[in-house]
């Protein structure tokens, strides 16, 4: 007994601090967009596991749990009016490429108490960092209009910090919900769970999950993009064919 | 966006356009963009109604003959030109994050001229009336400078000799002004034929409506390959309110006299200039914007 208690110290020891595993799953694989599609809401489960090289070692809590959602990458602009000859005018605008454009942050407590800024910094885990991150331009504008984009983009809902967003069921199980927004942009997701202990990250999974519209809404989102020739002929027939109907209807 | 919403929207539009027999773009452009449909796609999809409002007006005049088709071509094929360049305006000015201004600018100007220039012919139709003055108009075969312009061709129809110089460069600004600010631009168009090239009144209408269609139709197409912006649900419901509402709109009109009804379009259309003026000088509610500008491509 002993000898196996000494055993399991060692192992232990040995063990560096970021060995846990992590399970999770997700409620939708894909998130459809129907014509009546008025925003869904997503659930997120997960336990923190053994490490496999240590499987007889119980996780030793407290754990925190942040998930990262992120939406597909576009590139977009800040733009700023400014007053010029009494009228205002966009005058400057900065690019920020390959920028989420949907980013939710999801944390079992405050951010502040789970890590350093620092950590927080390096996993890109603030929206703020995000932008900062994908701007191009000078340091200083940056700053600025990585606050404004973030300010903007969460007015919309596209971009957000729940804290608390995640409830732990035992010491190590835990679920979150996220609610999508009606106008979720379409693409490829990327959920990002990173599990906490004392600070540091012991564990992280990536899963990800599709939003795309479906049915019509998915037609003619691939006409307009695909077949534009055909599809701007198409809205010509259907504007001719509705003002002949009109005139025949009422015998103008 | 509520279907309904928009329906309705179109239908007012459209009772307004049968009751003043104009288009209706240069008022419908302008209510979706101040109820927040992003400037682009209010301009695209304007497009499609209009082409649909000015369809069933075109093809009774044809019926009726009253269409000049040789001088229609000319402006046609010009007009097809100028959406060319409106397009291609029109996208250059989106990257550039200076559509919006120009669009403000652009109603502006274009409202602000052609509403005051008819408050000030409607109002003072309306003392002449009272007055009891007959308003004599100018006849048709009446010269000015633009009939000394070379490269003459015979309009039978219209029983006009005249440049193609000036039907060329009106085709092409209307042509260039309609596609980027999505209006078919016949209440400019109407004036410059029958004041300008002193087209005979009862080919006037008609002939505009022919050109309207096709050149917004041309539009239509250009901006769904170039920008993209076309919302064809949108478009449909602005049509099909514009229609009907247009019926009533039409036989509303009955009721009052033609300077009455001047003036009424004046006032709104002033109105409408006034509201992109405000928007323009007044300090925005948010002085930040943004905008997608291209993929980002994979994660």
């Amino acid at each position: 007994m002993r000898i196996f208690c000494a055993l399991i110290l060692l192992i232990a020891l040995v063990v560096p601090a970021g060995a846990q595993r992590l399970v999770s799953t997700l409620s939708n694989q894909t998130v459809a967009i129907s014509s009546s599609f008025d925003g869904e809401t997503l659930t997120m489960f997960g336990n923190v596991e053994p490490a496999e090289e240590t499987p007889l070692a119980a996780p030793q809590g407290p754990y925190e749990v942040v998930i990262l959602v992120t939406g597909p990458l576009t590139d977009r602009v800040a733009r700023r009016k400014t007053r010029q000859f009494g009228i205002w005018i966009n005058t400057e605008q900065v690019l920020f490429e390959r920028f989420p454009s949907y980013f939710h942050v999801l944390a079992s407590r405050p951010l502040a108490e789970i890590t350093t800024p620092a950590t927080l910094a390096a996993e890109g885990i603030l929206p703020e960092v995000q932008a900062e991150r994908a701007a191009r331009t000078d340091w200083w504008s940056a700053t600025i209009y990585a606050r404004e984009l973030v300010r903007l983009m969460t007015e919309r809902r596209y971009f957000g910090v729940e804290e608390p967003g995640v409830r732990f069921l035992s010491t190590t199980a835990y679920s979150a919900q996220l609610t999508l927004p009606h106008d979720v942009p379409n693409g490829a997701f990327l959920a990002t769970t990173l599990v906490f202990s004392d600070g540091e990250i012991v564990a992280r999974r990536a899963e990800r999950f599709n939003v795309r519209k479906v049915g019509f809404e998915r037609f003619l989102g691939n006409a307009a993009v695909q077949y534009p020739l055909f599809y701007g002929v198409f809205c010509v027939f259907l504007a001719l064919f509705t003002g002949w109907l009109g005139g025949v209807v009422f015998k103008r | 966006m509520n279907l309904f919403f928009l329906v309705g929207i179109g239908g007012a539009v459209g009772f307004l356009s049968g009751l003043f027999g104009v288009g209706g773009g240069f008022l419908l452009t302008p209510l979706l963009i101040f109820t927040g449909v992003p400037a682009p796609v209010a301009v695209a999809s304007v497009t499609g109604q209009v082409v649909a409002a000015s369809t069933s007006g075109a093809l009774s005049y044809y019926r009726r003959g009253q269409i000049d088709l040789h001088l229609a071509l000319y402006l046609v094929l010009s007009g097809v030109l100028g959406a060319f360049g409106g397009v291609a305006t029109f996208s250059m000015l989106r990257a550039a994050g200076q559509l919006d201004l120009v669009i403000s600018l652009g109603f502006l100007v274009i409202l602000g001229l052609v509403g005051t220039m008819m408050m000030i012919e409607s109002v003072r139709a309306m003392f002449k009336r009272r007055a009891g003055v007959v308003a004599r108009e100018r006849l048709p075969h009446q010269h000015n400078w633009i009939h000394g312009l070379p490269w003459r061709i015979r309009f039978k129809k219209s029983k006009l000799y005249i440049s193609v110089i000036p039907v060329l460069v009106l085709g092409l600004c209307i042509g260039f002004i309609g596609s980027l600010l999505g209006i078919g631009g016949g209440f400019i168009l109407v004036p410059a034929l029958v004041y300008l090239l002193r087209v005979p009144g009862n080919v006037v209408i008609g002939t505009s409506l022919l050109q309207v269609v096709a050149m917004m139709a041309a539009t239509l197409i250009l901006h769904a390959v170039q920008s993209q912006s076309v919302d064809i649900l949108l478009a449909f419901c602005l049509m099909v309110g514009g229609v009907i509402g247009a019926q009533f709109g039409a036989s509303a009109g009955q009721y009052l006299r033609g300077e009455q009804l001047r003036a009424m379009l004046a006032a709104l259309v002033l109105a409408v200039a006034i509201r992109f003026g405000l928007s323009l000088v007044l300090a925005p509610a948010d002085p930040w914007s943004m905008a997608v500008v291209g993929a980002g491509g994979v994660m």
